[in-house]
């Protein structure tokens, strides 16, 4: 016989603590949603054609090359990282609403903050696990691209003889440059920043709107937003520009709206630029920061939500 | 504490703003009920009378707007009180990326159920619900009945002492629903307490010890169910191979009795559609 209660009668009821544990369950039923939603199979498809694009250019100049290859490839990865992490999050909350399935996770003893950071942190995962396996695929579609560019320049050197040491090493420099470097990963590494910010937004969003669409749309015209932020603290600063009303609805999308060009450094990345410590640190920081905050305000409306 | 109520509502009152605060709607309107340790207690009414804002209340999923809620003493408001209940959604649905064990597995880990423990207990569900034979299929082929009997194990995995049940049959099959039933006796036989709604009344007068009536947010009836579906001046007598002599002699009896006394009503009993169904759904198959 099969016993159901083994222990009918028990009266020690635990209290209910944050779980590290279920959080990681949460997670991986997400990540294993959203693979099993073809996800994998688009990010597979972009990494076939990010690696195909690194071919395709006319030739130019090893510069221009390089510099063209980063540029689509990185603003590529932007999109897809922040298209992803949108929309997941914007789907997963209303799906499990509808489908009822919220109503068997929370009516076990599931704290609910612990329910959205383990969908956060699902969708995290795999957007970062996306990120990586680009991260590998540009990286290699870089090295190989700068190899032959390399060797191709050089051998067109020798060809008109003006392969002088001085002239081969300028060559070698600015292609190691462009190339494979680095900061190519805290690039991408910013960009992952940037997505997650955008999907803690996203999360927020989603937890008080009664559609997807609406979740997605103002997720992305708040991506815009902050992407001008600079503008709209000018626009605030400066009263000569706007009346009182105007000044506050920008102190009022200044307040809420992240300031994602802190994120920014793929131009920098592009141009062959060095990307200090520092920068590193400071992005890292404003971002945690971010999520912190969103995060809080997340739970306080989640916590409150009548399902 | 075997004496605390499995289940306490208090003068609960649910009332759900509309848009701006405009257009209130009171769903539950100062109910009060106990479900006692160990009883099957069938919740019914029509649609909108407010059981399912009920259910949810108790589970804590929704806020009273006056009174309270409580699940074997500890209030509904903490996460903490769920340790002892089980609920299944009307018309379930789960995660369909995911096998039926792997559903399992899955609930029983945001118990903090693990290794051994947990896997003994989801083939212990399996063969339970009779979904060993599906426990590695995709739930998204599931049919109905078995989404419902995978919804009964998910709800039983963290052995609660309490199990909610919204419309449990509501889109089976009458065989389905039959097990389904008998699940739900098996579970008192067992000391799990049962808080169940249904629209299949012949099914809860099967299975419920006591009912509530709702209608428009409020209670209306409610009582041990034998008290309340009995007619208390007649008497019912099923006689099996009573010769016509026999029943003459009663009828006879009956006439001699005078006064008050009156036969009704005699003839034969008839068996119900539902057991006509079952009867022939499990006739052999013929070659």
């Amino acid at each position: 016989m099969i016993d159901i209660t083994q222990n009918p009668v028990s009266t020690a009821t635990p209290k209910v603590r944050f779980s590290p544990r279920r959080v990681w369950t949460l997670a991986m039923a997400t990540v294993t949603q959203l693979i099993r939603m073809k996800i994998l199979a688009f990010l597979v498809l972009f990494c076939l054609l990010a690696a195909g694009a690194g071919f395709a250019f006319s030739v130019i100049n090893p510069e221009q090359q390089l510099n063209l290859l980063k540029s689509v490839t990185l603003g590529a990865l932007q999109i897809f990282s922040i298209v992803i992490g949108v929309v997941s999050t914007a789907l997963l909350l209303p799906k499990d609403l509808e489908d009822r399935t919220l109503y068997t996770i929370l009516s076990k003893p599931v704290p609910r903050f612990d329910y959205l950071l383990g969908k956060l942190l699902g969708v995290l995962l795999l957007i970062g696990g996306g990120l990586i396996v680009m991260d590998v695929v540009l990286s290699l579609v870089l090295w190989l691209r700068q190899t032959m560019l390399l060797d191709s320049y050089v051998a067109s050197l020798r060809l008109e003889n003006m392969d002088s040491p001085e002239a081969l090493a300028q060559v070698r420099e600015i292609v190691a440059k462009q190339g494979l470097t680095w900061n190519l990963h805290w690039a991408v590494w910013a960009i992952f920043l940037k997505a997650a910010v955008v999907t803690t937004v996203a999360l927020l969003l989603s937890s008080i709107a009664s559609s997807t669409l609406f979740t997605i749309v103002i997720t992305f015209c708040v991506t815009i937003i902050g992407h001008g932020e600079s503008l709209i603290r000018e626009f605030f600063f400066r009263p000569y520009l706007s009346s009182l009303a105007g000044r506050s609805a920008a102190f009022v999308l200044a307040a809420l709206c992240p300031d994602l060009a802190q994120f920014d450094i793929v131009d920098s990345v592009v141009n062959g630029e060095t990307v200090p410590w520092g920068a590193i640190y400071d992005m890292t920081g404003i971002a945690a920061l971010y999520m912190t905050v969103y995060l809080f305000v997340t739970h306080l409306l989640f916590v409150e939500k009548e399902l | 504490m075997p004496d605390t109520p499995a289940v306490i509502v208090n003068h609960l009152t649910k009332v759900f703003k509309g848009p701006l605060g405009k257009g209130a709607f009171r769903a539950v309107h100062d109910l009060s009920l106990q479900v006692k340790s160990g009883e099957v207690y069938g919740l019914i009414g029509p649609n909108g009378s407010g059981k399912s804002t009920t259910m949810k209340a108790v589970l804590g999923l929704l806020k009273p707007t006056e009174g309270s809620t409580s699940i074997f003493g500890i209030p509904s408001t903490e996460v903490s009180s769920r340790h002892s209940v089980g609920f299944l959604p009307e018309n379930p649905y789960f995660y369909k990326h995911l096998t039926g064990r792997e559903t399992l597995h899955f609930y029983g880990s945001l118990c903090d159920m693990r290794g051994e423990k947990l896997k003994t207990r989801v083939n212990e569900m399996l063969a339970l619900t009779g979904l060993e034979d599906a426990a590695t299929r995709r739930v998204g082929g599931y049919s109905k009945g078995m989404l419902q009997r995978l919804g009964l194990a998910q709800a039983l995995i963290h052995e609660p002492r309490l199990l909610v049940l919204d419309e449990p049959t509501a889109g089976v099959d009458p065989a389905g629903s039959r097990i389904i039933r008998d699940l739900i006796i098996e579970f008192r036989t067992r000391g799990i307490t049962v808080l169940v709604t249904s629209h299949l009344l012949e099914q809860m007068q099967e299975v419920c010890d006591r009912v509530g009536i709702m209608a428009h947010g409020r209670m209306v009836r409610e009582g041990r169910l034998q008290d309340l579906i009995a007619v208390g001046n007649q008497t019912e007598m099923v006689l099996e191979n009573a010769s016509p002599e026999l029943q003459e002699k009663i009828k006879a009896l009956v006439q001699a009795e005078g006064g008050n006394t009156r036969l009704l009503r005699s003839g034969q009993p008839r068996t119900t559609l539902e057991r006509l169904f079952i009867e022939a759904a499990n006739e052999p198959k013929k070659p």
